[in-house]
């Protein structure tokens, strides 16, 4: 029973990690109807940033916000720069073009970080405590907390300040909210920069576990985005509760089905993704399809 | 293009490229040839992927996976079997038709998004998949092939035409290759022609008004992906031929991505992209890394960041840029260029002649 | 002295199709002027050139300043609101969102307070909805809704694309009855497109009857209303 605990915990830290991933999609979704397939890239690129300050001396906890404002700044930029031309063409295009997007990002990191593996500093120690009789490690439980913070942050911004109601109703909404006065291009642009902070956070949860390298979070994405697809692709609640389903029985079936190892774990996000899409495509908090006006 | 579309004008062009393709191994050296076997697998898959993007409007980030499956069907036939690898190549293409066939069933419950989406987890997925049966797939070692040998009067007949002692492997690859893609061709151009294609295209312009004109959308949609696979499935057999071996490492999500991006730059729904897009998917990196290299005014530094970051930070922008300038690909781009250099010739000649252009439609 | 929107020989349309041919129409300060006509004669194009929903040629000025090259929103922060045909009801939020939206560009708080209660007092039936989703109301409550966060903006121009449309009679009243308050309490003016050319005339001082995009009658309401061959024609009764 406690190693089924200690499991689960280490499941939901994962899933935290899926979760934030997850958060930023919903995001770019919600704004412009599109999945952002270079959400990982972005996010790993951040962490090599903070990585770099971190190397110059700047404390941890200093660098983790700086590097969520660079990476705001970054989203910004690339929407207004890539994105925006192409906004209005069809999904095809978009799809290539945050693919091409990707490869680019990747491409980038390599050449400037090359392709060693590195390890990046978690704030919280090794150290294990006692709950409930099991074994839960403060990383663990500190990757739970900041995805959480993020997480409850995100939420009081859309739901409970002006900017965040602009925001919402331009990504639902473009043509009417511009009847009211909002600047929806840069609404669309606010969306993406706050996606790729909250993939920064993702990325440099990820990173004390998975050890920084420009591959990184390609299989994170697939996690993220079984995550995102099993709570609604619309809906940031879904994102979240989603990544946590994912991680807790991705972690599960690591340990307690046989045959599956680190490779078919990722099979198993898969055929989530699978079920999911057949069984019900709306995921679980999602809605039918939105008309948008 | 109004004088392509006259059929002797058009059937020339074909003529020349066909001539261009079978006579290319003789001029060329063997190795040359053997690149542009990759051009020409490339096509193959691309063709299908045509089918199923360009004229049934279905996106799939997944084909890398069915060339996998295509390519393991053989090299384990080969292998295991001791099939004939001749015979292995239609079955391999079955095969994943069948399988396409299998997988276009719930896809056509999915958005064009979720396709997507589903079909990318399939080509990140499909690696880990391979090197599970061992027994079976030779795990993460993979599978070596032979070089399959020309046969005795294709020999001959190549060695007498161009004078050299004996035909290679590749020699033989590049037409058998070539003699393929040629039937395969001219199946998908007479599939578009005909019924099927123009059933694709009405779903693809719009689902909803195609069912309501009788068109058996489900059916059509799902043939497009079991079609799309079939040739997914060949070409996959060839290209694990004409590299040598097979291994989950051949088969990443890139060349998934790679194709699709080839058929789309290439130009959806047009005859002669697939070729185009063959083209440009096998060129584009060898190109750009030789002529960012010879470049004198480019600063070596430059050059340097160029080659080793190179392959995919140029893809990546040329990518971006192509889809912000010109999202209907090259052929796209060729079409509205010719329309542009009509409009001027016929803008001058109109100012010559004093009369107006006509006058915009009122409602 | 100048109109606050004036329209000069603006041509419209749609890609290769031209819409507008040549309209030129002017609202004063806290007028109510009315824009009438068949369907397909360019009276939502019309609305849609002023705040740049569509490309347009010619003269559109606003207060005096030219509209040429804005966007959308700039024309709104001008002072334009513009309630479009189908109403623009964001109803992925609920009604008391879509109020605070239509205040999104305002400053003053204390002047935005008191307009939910005056809006609220004309509309009783959005404070009784106020936390649900706006897309469970009515076609009559969403406009009232969007009448609502319209007046919320503070408009000096309000554009109205036919308010009456499906609508009931009773509610149709009630709505051009708010519609006249809006416009002698604020002294906001309007510009109303209307199918409902009755009721349009009898509400508006200023009426353009469009035909085919162009200006075919323009007068004084009354008189529109009083010359039965133009009712015939036009107006269809």
């Amino acid at each position: 029973m406690q190693e089924f605990l200690q499991q689960v915990v280490s499941g939901l830290a994962t899933g935290g990690i899926f979760a934030s991933l997850a958060l930023a999609l919903v995001l770019i979704y919600n704004a412009m109807g599109l999945v952002n397939f270079a959400q990982g890239e972005m996010a790993m690129f951040a962490t090599f940033l903070a990585l770099v300050l971190i190397d110059h001396g700047v404390s941890y906890w200093i660098a983790f916000p700086l590097t969520l404002a660079i990476a705001f700044a970054g989203g910004v930029v690339i929407q207004r720069v890539v994105i925006r031309p192409v906004e209005r063409a069809p999904v095809l295009t978009l799809v290539i073009v945050t693919l091409g997007l990707a490869t680019l990002v990747n491409g980038m990191a390599g050449f400037l970080f090359g392709y060693v593996p590195r390890s990046f500093p978690s704030p919280f120690s090794a150290q294990t405590v006692n709950i409930l009789g099991a074994l839960a490690s403060y990383q663990d439980l500190g990757v739970i907390a900041v995805s959480g913070v993020v997480l409850v942050l995100i939420y009081l911004l859309l739901q409970r300040t002006t900017l965040g109601l602009a925001l919402r109703a331009a990504s639902h909404h473009p043509e009417a909210s511009r009847l009211l006065g909002i600047r929806v291009s840069w609404m669309l642009a606010l969306g993406w920069g706050l996606a790729s902070a909250v993939g920064a956070v993702s990325g440099m949860m990820a990173a004390p576990i998975l050890l920084l390298q420009p591959n990184m979070m390609q299989t994170v994405i697939i996690y993220a985005f079984a995550a995102a697809v099993l709570g609604g692709i619309e809906s940031p609640l879904g994102a979240v509760v989603g990544g946590l389903i994912v991680g807790v029985t991705v972690n599960l079936a690591g340990a307690y089905v046989p045959g599956v190892g680190g490779d078919l774990q990722l099979a198993v996000a898969f055929a989530i993704i699978i079920a999911v899409l057949v069984l019900k495509p709306n995921g679980l908090f999602g809605r039918a399809a939105v008309r948008r006006v | 293009m109004r004088f392509l579309r006259q059929a002797p004008a058009r059937y020339a062009l074909v003529l020349i490229v066909i001539v261009f393709f079978v006579g290319l191994p003789t001029v060329v050296t063997s190795f040359q040839s053997s690149e542009w076997t990759q051009v020409l697998i490339f096509a193959i898959v691309i063709m299908g992927l045509n089918i199923l993007v360009g004229y049934s409007g279905q996106i799939s980030l997944g084909h890398g996976a069915l060339m996998a499956l295509g390519a393991y069907t053989t090299a384990i036939l080969v292998h295991r079997y001791s099939l004939d690898y001749l015979a292995t190549i239609p079955i391999a293409g079955l095969l994943t038709g069948i399988v396409g066939f299998f997988l276009g069933i719930p896809a056509l419950r999915l958005s064009a998004l979720y396709l997507a989406l589903a079909t990318f987890a399939l080509a990140v997925v499909t690696p880990s998949l391979i090197k599970r049966p061992e027994q079976l797939t030779g795990g993460v070692r993979g599978i070596e092939l032979l070089p399959p040998q020309p046969p005795q009067f294709v020999n001959d007949a190549f060695t007498a035409v161009t004078g050299t002692a004996s035909m290679t492997s590749d020699q033989w690859l590049y037409y058998l290759c070539l003699a393929i893609a040629l039937a395969l061709f001219w199946l998908a151009w007479n599939l578009v022609r005909h019924r099927p294609g123009r059933a694709l295209r009405a779903i693809r312009d719009g689902e909803v008004a195609a069912a309501a004109f009788g068109v058996n959308v489900a059916g059509y949609k799902t043939l497009a992906f079991a079609v799309s696979a079939f040739y997914a499935g060949i070409a996959g057999s060839l290209y694990g031929l004409s590299i040598g071996y097979v291994s989950p490492d051949t088969f990443p999500v890139s060349l998934s991505f790679q194709v699709l991006v080839g058929a789309v730059i290439g130009g959806l729904a047009s005859i002669p992209g697939p070729l185009l897009g063959g083209i440009f998917t096998f060129w584009l990196p060898i190109v750009s890394n030789q002529f960012v290299g010879s470049q004198d005014w480019i600063p070596a530094q430059v050059v340097s960041v160029f080659k080793n970051a190179g392959p995919a930070v140029s893809y990546g922008v040329l990518l971006i840029l192509i889809m912000i300038f010109a999202p209907r690909g090259l052929v796209g781009l060729i079409v509205s260029g010719y329309a542009w250099l009509q409009g001027r010739v016929r803008g001058a000649a109109e100012r010559g002649t004093g009369h107006a252009p006509p006058d915009a439609q009122t409602v | 002295m100048t109109a606050l929107l004036e329209l000069e020989g603006v041509h419209a349309g749609y890609g290769q199709t031209r819409v507008l041919h040549g309209v030129s129409l002017s609202v004063g300060e806290g007028d109510i002027v009315s824009l009438l006509g068949a369907n397909g004669a360019g009276k939502t194009t019309t609305l849609r050139a002023i705040t740049g929903g569509v490309h347009w040629d010619g003269s559109i000025a606003f207060g005096g300043r030219s509209l040429r090259r804005l966007t959308t929103e700039d024309v709104i922060r001008l002072g334009v609101a513009h309630v479009p045909e189908g109403r623009g009801v964001l109803t992925e939020l609920t009604v008391d969102e879509n109020l605070r939206v239509g205040a999104y560009l305002r400053r003053d708080a204390a002047a935005v307070a008191r307009d939910y209660d005056r809006v609220f007092d004309l509309f009783p039936i959005l404070r009784e909805r106020r936390h649900l989703s706006a897309s469970t109301l009515s076609g009559g409550e969403q406009q009232m809704l969007a009448l609502a966060r319209a007046l919320l903006m503070r408009p000096k121009l309000m554009l109205l694309d036919e308010p009456s449309l499906g609508l009931a009679p009773l509610v149709v009243r009630r709505i051009f009855d708010v519609i006249r308050e809006i416009n002698q309490t604020d002294r906001v003016a309007i510009l109303l497109v209307e199918q409902n050319a009755r009721m349009a005339l009898e509400l508006s001082t200023q009426a353009y009857v469009l035909e085919v995009g162009r200006v075919a009658v323009q007068g004084p309401s009354s008189q529109l209303k009083g010359e039965e061959s133009v009712r015939r024609s036009y107006l269809g009764y």
